[in-house]
């Protein structure tokens, strides 16, 4: 198990020091959320909105950004190693599962580094305000988590095929609908201060996540040895 | 199939198209004999699942043998699961128009239907971008599987967050039937009818599909 750790450790440590060489999927999925951002709020702004429809567009507008963002970056854990060639090498010094844990925790950090810039952004600029903040931050946490488990499985089919930049998101937003209106409702929840909103939404977001780990867990050496 | 059974299905057809119209009574509570709509859009949704549950089983039984039928059998699933599933949102469309008075106002049963012709449209967009056949088959299983498994996710747990102006589904919330034994009659023989429909468009389209193949093999 340890050793198990260690190793994803070293491909995430790798993936992020690559990373900050060229920043590739960094500069994407924050300048894809800043524009998208600034675009919201120049054309929608804080005060556009009336009060009671709020709530539920200002959690849905916040949710299409981070979606959005998270389509223009993510891919690259696995499209870089097959540009670069070093797939191969990959292959034969990590076992199958652990180079896509140590993946799967690189797009989670990247998507929660983003989050960490955009949502406080996004509250300044929108005037976006949460009753509830703890059930808000778990909402994002676990959000994230799914989000990151299901584009991480995606981005490894789509890195064997052609045309891979659309078809990242063609392939991965049918499988996140569903979890964005399930995000959708609990940051509404968390907006409104509804402990069973956030509970109900929390619940649907981390059985979600919990099937996908556990169908990426199963398919994931497939993939990545064909 | 063979000629009897596909003698044995017009005729069944046949007779389910005439009984949905003369022997079925109209529903009440409903606009005029719009209910009568239940005897195609049901079996349609209902073979539209069938078929995403047929192509999931394909491709679990392709990632084990690496068998091409099973990749055959999944692909030719997946596309008949997409035309009965636009068959059903088309069907549903003309309800919604007549009983709620607009085609389109996302429902949750329609959102989650078109959450689901989505990731069908993107389970061939996935196969006509790989040029490999044994990798086309193995990342459309892994995709196929994917997608499967979000579809609990739409069609149980989304219409329970939101609202809905659809009818009680037919096994409902208290597990009870209600319907007129006439229209349970037919629904059923339609439900039969339109499974046995889809039972011979696929055996059929996996033949065709593997002759397609073989030539292709030969040509090259």
């Amino acid at each position: 198990m340890w050793r198990f750790l260690a190793e994803a450790g070293a491909v995430f440590t790798k993936d992020l020091r690559t990373e900050f060489r060229t920043r590739v999927a960094l500069n994407a999925l924050g300048l894809f959320a800043i524009t998208t951002l600034a675009a919201v709020s120049y054309t929608i702004g804080p005060y556009r909105i009336a009060e009671n429809d709020r709530p539920f567009l200002l959690a849905a507008l916040l949710w299409i950004v981070i979606f959005f963002a998270a389509m223009a970056g993510l891919d690259r854990t696995f499209v870089k190693e097959e540009d670069t060639h070093t797939a191969p090498l990959l292959r034969l010094s990590a076992e199958p599962l652990v180079v896509w844990a140590g993946k799967l925790l690189f797009n989670f950090v990247l998507l929660d580094v983003l989050m960490a810039i955009l949502v406080p952004l996004y509250m300044v600029l929108m005037g976006f305000r949460v009753a509830s903040t703890a059930g808000f931050l778990l909402v994002l946490v676990a959000g994230g988590y799914t989000l990151a488990v299901t584009t991480t499985m995606v981005a490894a089919i789509i890195a064997r095929a052609m045309t891979r930049g659309a078809l990242f998101s063609v392939l991965s937003l049918p499988l996140l609908l569903p979890l964005l209106i399930f995000l959708i409702q609990g940051t509404r929840a968390a907006v409104e201060g509804s402990a069973e909103g956030i509970s109900d939404s929390l619940r649907a977001v981390v059985s979600l996540g919990g099937v996908m780990t556990v169908v990426s867990v199963v398919l994931f050496p497939v993939v990545w040895n064909e | 199939m063979g000629t009897v059974l596909r003698w044995v299905l017009f005729v069944w057809m046949a007779v389910i198209i005439w009984a949905a119209f003369y022997y079925a009574p109209a529903a009440s509570g409903f606009q005029g004999q719009s209910s009568r709509i239940v005897f195609f859009h049901v079996p349609t949704a209902w073979v539209a699942t069938l078929a995403f549950l047929v192509s999931c089983i394909a491709s679990i039984r392709y990632l084990r043998s690496r068998d091409p039928k099973e990749d055959i059998r999944a692909s030719v699933a997946g596309a008949l699961g997409l035309t009965f599933a636009i068959l059903a949102t088309v069907t549903g469309s003309i309800f919604a128009r007549i009983m709620w008075g607009s085609y389109w106002n996302w429902d949750p049963r329609e959102t989650s239907i078109t959450f689901l012709l989505l990731i069908y449209a993107a389970y061939f967009a996935l196969r006509a971008a790989i040029a490999d056949p044994e990798r086309r088959a193995t990342m459309s299983a892994v995709y196929a599987i994917l997608a499967f498994v979000t579809v609990p996710f739409l069609v149980f747990v989304v219409p329970r967050i939101y609202w809905s102006l659809h009818p009680d589904t037919i096994i409902n919330t208290q597990g009870r039937i209600k319907m007129d034994s006439r229209m349970f009659q037919v629904l059923m023989g339609s439900l039969v009818g339109f499974t046995g429909v889809f039972s011979w468009l696929y055996s059929l389209e996996c033949r065709v599909e593997g002759i397609r193949r073989r030539r292709q093999h030969e040509v090259l």
